[in-house]
């Protein structure tokens, strides 16, 4: 164990790693590299049932140009040093700005966050990774550009760079984030810089317009990767609708999701609510305007009965659908009466909106959300259980009503098992949901730490088998996920490590790639 | 420490990096980028608690902050090492100087 380095990397000595530190040195100057305890603590903590320690990088690098970046890797080569890229570092949930590997140098790209362009007709944006959605936000607020963003809910300090990279996903129209990418601009492991799409092409003025190019799209393998490192990253923006209306739909019993995902389905798929659709559970809402010690104490799952008081008391469903309609008055108009039809049909349905609930604290932030407004409210979640611990469970279901109850109960009965609580909800895409569950748990308890972390291992487990696949995951369970989609995938994705990152120096692990 | 706090345990002092200067810049060439903008400061700490931690901190999430007379060591420590489901932030996200404008501007309010 080195005295020098709080971790070293893999198969690194002391000496070499000394001289690899002394190269980024020259390069950046010593007060963009840090490599001390006190520097290296904001990048230690993670929300993950494992040892911080497991994650602990050796260094991390502040750059701020491409050409710093072409140097580093150049560095990492001589050296065979791995480095861990980050942009905002936010990826609360998932591993935050820890590396997937203990002794990984961090490159910390959030210092990279100039807005290089937003043009207001075509709307769209060239962004550097450390640009945040805020600082977005307020560029185009101040320079009138009548734009929305779509963002995840830790907006304010997360950005689009590295929410997109991780195929994330926000709220409004265009929350599948990934499918409004276009354009990248991608450090290679040997140094070269390649332009994607049109942006190859001297001259080109389409590199945010046209996804394609010419020849096998490229975007993709730059997601959830570790092939390249982005560093301009282009994407589309939505007009601001001339108006917006945005309304929940509560229900009383958790089998009520069939029929939701039933109406749903075909208005999502047809257009009519163009967003992406919320289906949240009481106890994903719960936590914005109540305390889990009102409602039940000692150890254990919260019972069904607890959560139905809760959901009376504090004007919850047991489903929440939050959805918005987008266009003129009079397209609303009549969307409206095509939603308010089909889900007025069964009498299960409470509908609701802004008239009646404007001022609930829950109704307030997914509205804001869904027309991309800054909003920190949903880190309400992480008073569930206290503790900072949290790992997103993020199966993806098909949008079909027995599949979501199936996914739902399934999930439940597992945790229950850990004596962990159910917050789920489902983000609807057209045909697909992203179940998405926040696996809360108390990481300064000892004893809910291994439960926790017994319980994610299992729901992957059972999960898979059943045939149902992961979209994403934290670092610590990478590996896992990435067998269960099976070994030629996993061959083609080590195939092309070798022949971009013939020396593995970027992001040894991201989604279980060496 | 643990649950000592009878309300809301999520401590969450958000930071980021504004633009001070968003350059609509030449981006015909990496080689025009050697003069990027490394410049950028947060104006104040008013603007640092407005952006960031007053997403939390001024509403329901997180413990309010101001009109305790938090200690700025205190609040250094908190915002550099994280507190529970606080994340931590780091020198790129909020630089030292920044950082003691703002914990000034915590305690003074």
């Amino acid at each position: 164990m080195s005295n020098k380095y709080i971790a070293l990397p893999k198969g690194i000595s002391e000496k070499t790693f000394d001289s690899a530190i002394a190269d980024f040195r020259s390069v950046l100057g010593d007060a963009a590299v840090f490599t001390s305890a006190q520097q290296l603590a904001p990048y230690i903590k993670t929300m993950m049932p494992v040892p911080d320690s497991d994650h602990a990088p050796s260094a991390a690098l502040m750059a701020t140009t491409v050409e710093e970046i072409q140097k580093i890797v150049g560095i990492c080569n001589r050296y065979k040093v791995p480095i861990w890229t980050i942009s905002t570092g936010k990826n609360l949930g998932y591993g935050s700005a820890a590396p997937a590997e203990r002794g990984q140098v961090v490159l910390d790209l959030k210092r990279m966050n100039r807005i290089l362009e937003v043009d207001k007709d075509l709307a769209y944006a060239l962004v550097e990774p450390g640009v945040t959605y805020k600082q977005l936000y307020d560029y185009i607020a101040e320079h009138k550009l009548g734009l929305w963003l779509s963002m995840p809910a830790p907006s304010a300090i997360a950005g689009p760079v590295g929410n997109t990279l991780d195929r994330g996903v926000g709220y409004t129209p265009y929350g599948e984030h990934f499918l409004f990418a276009c354009g990248m601009e991608v450090v290679l492991a040997n140094g070269e810089v390649l332009r994607t799409g049109m942006g190859s092409m001297p001259n080109s003025n389409t590199w945010q317009v046209f996804k394609w190019g010419y020849g096998p799209y490229l975007d993709g393998i730059f997601t959830q990767s570790n092939y390249g490192i982005v560093t301009k990253f282009g994407f589309w923006l939505m007009p601001a609708p001339p108006a917006f209306k945005p309304f929940v739909i509560q229900y009383e019993n958790e089998e009520d999701i069939v029929e939701i995902v039933e109406i749903i389905r075909p208005l999502r798929i047809s257009g009519v609510i163009p967003n992406a659709v919320v289906i949240a559970h009481a106890l994903y809402e719960a936590p914005v305007k109540a305390r889990r010690s009102d409602y039940v104490t000692g150890p254990g799952s919260i019972p069904d009965a607890a959560v139905r008081k809760l959901a009376k008391d504090h004007h919850l469903g047991i489903w929440n659908v939050y959805a918005a309609l987008y266009g003129t008055q009079e397209q609303i108009d009549l969307n409206w009466k095509i939603v308010t039809q089909a889900f007025g049909k069964s009498g299960k349905a409470k509908i609701l909106t802004e008239r009646e609930v404007g001022d609930d604290p829950a109704f307030k932030y997914r509205a804001a959300l869904m027309r991309g407004d800054m909003t920190l409210q949903e880190f309400s979640l992480y008073n569930w259980r206290g503790g900072g611990g949290s790992m997103w469970f993020a199966p993806v279901s098909q949008a079909r009503g027995s599949e979501t109850l199936k996914q739902m109960a399934l999930t439940k009965q597992i945790l229950a098992k850990y004596g962990l609580d159910y917050s789920g909800e489902f983000i609807v895409g057209m045909r697909d949901m992203h179940h998405i569950v926040d696996v809360l748990y108390d990481k300064t308890d000892p004893g809910q730490v291994k439960a926790a972390y017994q319980c994610f291992d299992e729901l992957l487990t059972i999960f898979s088998a059943q045939g149902y696949g992961t979209y994403r995951v934290n670092t610590a369970f990478m590996d896992k996920v990435a067998e269960t989609y099976g070994p030629v995938q996993r061959q083609v994705h080590k195939t092309l490590k070798k022949a971009l990152d013939p020396n593995g120096i970027l992001a040894p692990g991201k989604s279980g790639i060496r | 420490m643990r649950k000592t706090n009878p309300v809301r345990t999520v401590t969450a002092l958000m930071l980021s990096m504004s633009v001070a200067a968003a350059m609509m810049a030449d981006i015909a060439c990496a080689a025009a980028e050697t003069n990027a903008d490394k410049g950028f400061r947060w104006r104040d700490g008013v603007e640092v608690y407005s952006k960031v931690c007053g997403y939390c901190h001024g509403g329901q999430v997180g413990p309010r902050i101001l009109g305790r007379e938090l200690p700025p060591e205190y609040i250094r420590a908190i915002v550099r090492n994280g507190s529970r489901a606080m994340p931590p932030f780091r020198p790129s996200e909020i630089d030292d100087e920044s950082l003691a404008k703002l914990a000034e501007y915590i305690q003074r309010n």
